[in-house]
């Protein structure tokens, strides 16, 4: 496996000590000290080359998932392994347990994410080549010119041209602002590439080309990806399998075709219908 | 007019000098880490040398031999304010020989003459946190300095190769010290970094306004940020030379006069030293 979650759990809030059971399926919010359980023990695989969709209603703990696994957010609780990841004896060790440099170059070097706002993703004070190598020399790249290159290869990559390479993300559409987050993300060759709603707010054909641009780049480069969405379409779109979440919670997992055609939680079948 | 027999020695009050030593004794310790200290109101304006000030004073002994300068000059209005204020509350005596100096505190310059051992250099800094011009959120300065994540810094120096072909930092460039944490050395210029690596003196640098100090030990290591297939490029005068003394190897000075511009040395005690020894040599 690339990815193993086990239990992983987030609160915010201080917590009563019984959130987590106190709170599930019916309500994040837990009754006794008013804690918001945003992801309740959530256990997940995720294997290499792999492409999971996560669906759920607003609020669901989508989001702080993937900000969980990205190291954007401390977990309150539960263990998260990374393929490679090993302890003095060889045995694998949760990464909530490296020292923080560690944590960083694992997140710098085997993980990118990209976000639903640009300006999340992007530094709007550096040029568009600027952010691609910011990814890159977080892998401790120190030569301008193989950084210069690597950064015109992604840069085409995504269909622009290589002439604006050097400009800055304000003079670049939304679409065009999703695209080189995408190229900034695949700058460093990463193992397992995070989306949260990447296509939300464009455009539908500006939609359709970025998503045909992901799946492109993902059989090329074979990196494993886990999409959030609200829109089923991207989700049929992009995935292999897909978990679905409510109030924090993973209330169905499967091949993404059956829990579309077939879904089993009353929730899910609620959220095909509506949403189909 | 201060008269020594008025005030304390060396101005500050024993705990403003105890708190600053304390401060200091930190950022010796963490070669390049920024160390915050409650900066006291000093007789002169702040942004005019207080930080640097406050350093000079907290660390002078009867013992000691104090030269000042401002842009590599002893005889700026500046440097002679600073000089005759410490002089006035210590009594210690005033040196523009960089080599009898005990402690220098500069503006903006290191000095020609290799510094040596026992020396101090105090530099007076404007803006002491180089992460700055890249990362507005204090919080996340202090997690990136610990994490030794520059990165930030180094778009910076990929930008302006991208579209100047070299950095245009001028002063200030970014170094790193002993391998971990990057700081700025003060507004000094490129020419000049180099004579921070393996130092023999001690570099105290205090900022007044931002009430922050650090510091470079002697020995320590200190390499400007460059790409390694991007070798680091300090300021030429080609052709040019001192036309008081003659120097080539030294920073000079552009000075723009009605007929032109002239070049003379920045550091005019190395200018008067190499005019003194050359008339040495045609008297003798
Ligand atoms: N920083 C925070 N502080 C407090 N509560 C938070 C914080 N971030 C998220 N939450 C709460 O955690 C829960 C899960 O939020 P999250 O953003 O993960 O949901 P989501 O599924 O991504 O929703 P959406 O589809 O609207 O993006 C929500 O109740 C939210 O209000
Ligand atoms: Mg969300
Ligand atoms: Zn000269």
């Amino acid at each position: 496996m690339l990815l193993e979650l086990e239990a992983v759990s987030k609160i915010f809030g201080a917590s009563c000590g019984a959130c987590l059971d106190l709170t599930g399926e019916p309500g994040a919010i837990c009754p006794d000290c008013g804690s918001v359980v945003a992801v309740n023990r959530v256990n997940l695989k995720v294997a290499e080359g792999e492409v999971l969709g996560v669906v759920g209603e607003s609020g669901s703990g989508k989001s702080t998932l993937l900000q969980l696994i990205y190291q954007d957010q401390p977990v309150t609780a539960g263990r998260i392994f990374f393929n490679g990841i090993t302890n003095q004896e060889g045995k694998r060790q949760d990464i909530l347990t490296l020292p923080a440099t560690h944590k960083a170059r694992l997140r710098n070097r085997d993980m990118s994410m990209i976000y639903q706002n640009p300006h999340r993703g992007l530094n709007f004070n550096f040029s568009a080549g600027g952010n691609i190598a910011e990814k890159i020399l977080d892998t401790n790249e120190r030569s301008y010119d193989t950084i210069r290159s690597r950064a015109l290869h992604f840069f085409t990559k995504i269909e622009m041209p290589p002439t604006r390479l050097d400009d800055y993300p304000d003079a670049f559409s939304g679409g065009q602002q999703q695209r080189i987050q995408i190229a900034k993300a695949l700058s460093s060759s990463p193992r397992l590439l995070l989306l949260d709603e990447p296509t939300t707010g464009l455009d539908v054909s500006v939609q359709a080309r970025i998503l045909d641009l992901i799946k492109a780049l993902q059989r090329e480069m074979g990196f494993a990806m886990v999409v959030v969405s609200h829109d089923l379409g991207v989700i049929n779109h992009l995935t292999d399998l897909t978990l679905v979440m409510k109030s924090g919670c993973l209330v169905e997992y499967g091949l993404t075709d059956q829990i579309l055609e077939d879904p089993q939680h009353p929730y899910t079948q609620l959220l095909v219908s509506s949403k189909l | 007019m201060i008269r020594p027999s008025e005030v304390l020695f060396g101005f500050l009050d024993e705990d403003a000098k105890k708190e600053i030593r304390r401060a200091l004794l930190k950022a010796v310790a963490l070669p390049g880490y920024i160390v915050p200290f409650a900066s006291r109101e000093m007789p002169i304006a702040r942004g005019w040398g207080t930080g640097g000030l406050q350093v000079s004073l907290s660390i002078i002994t009867e013992k000691d031999t104090l030269k000042v300068i401002d842009q590599g000059c002893d005889g700026s209005v500046n440097a002679v304010n600073i000089r005759d204020f410490i002089s006035s509350v210590t009594g210690v005596p005033e040196t523009e020989d960089t080599t009898k100096a005990s402690i220098i505190q500069t503006r903006h310059r290191v000095p020609e003459h290799q510094l040596t051992e026992g020396q101090i250099i105090v530099y007076q800094v404007p803006y002491p946190e180089v992460l700055d011009s890249v990362e507005p959120d204090t919080a996340r300065q202090k997690e990136m300095h610990a994490n030794n994540d520059y990165a930030k810094l180094w778009v910076l120096l990929y930008e302006d190769t991208s579209q100047f072909g070299d950095s245009r930092m001028a002063s200030g460039y970014p170094v790193a010290v002993n391998d971990h944490y990057v700081m700025d050395p003060s507004p000094i210029p490129k020419f000049d970094i180099a004579k921070l690596n393996n130092s023999q003196a001690l570099h105290l640098f205090g900022a007044g306004r931002e009430k922050r100090i650090y510091a470079i030990p002697p020995y320590t290591k200190v390499a400007p940020l460059t790409f390694n297939d991007r070798p680091f490029q300090v300021e030429q005068f080609p052709g040019k030379a001192c036309e008081r003394c003659g120097c080539r190897d030294v920073f000079l000075d552009e000075v723009h006069l009605d007929d032109g511009v002239h070049y003379f040395c920045s550091d005019t005690f190395h200018c008067d030293t190499v005019l003194n020894t050359r008339g040495e040599g045609h008297a003798a």
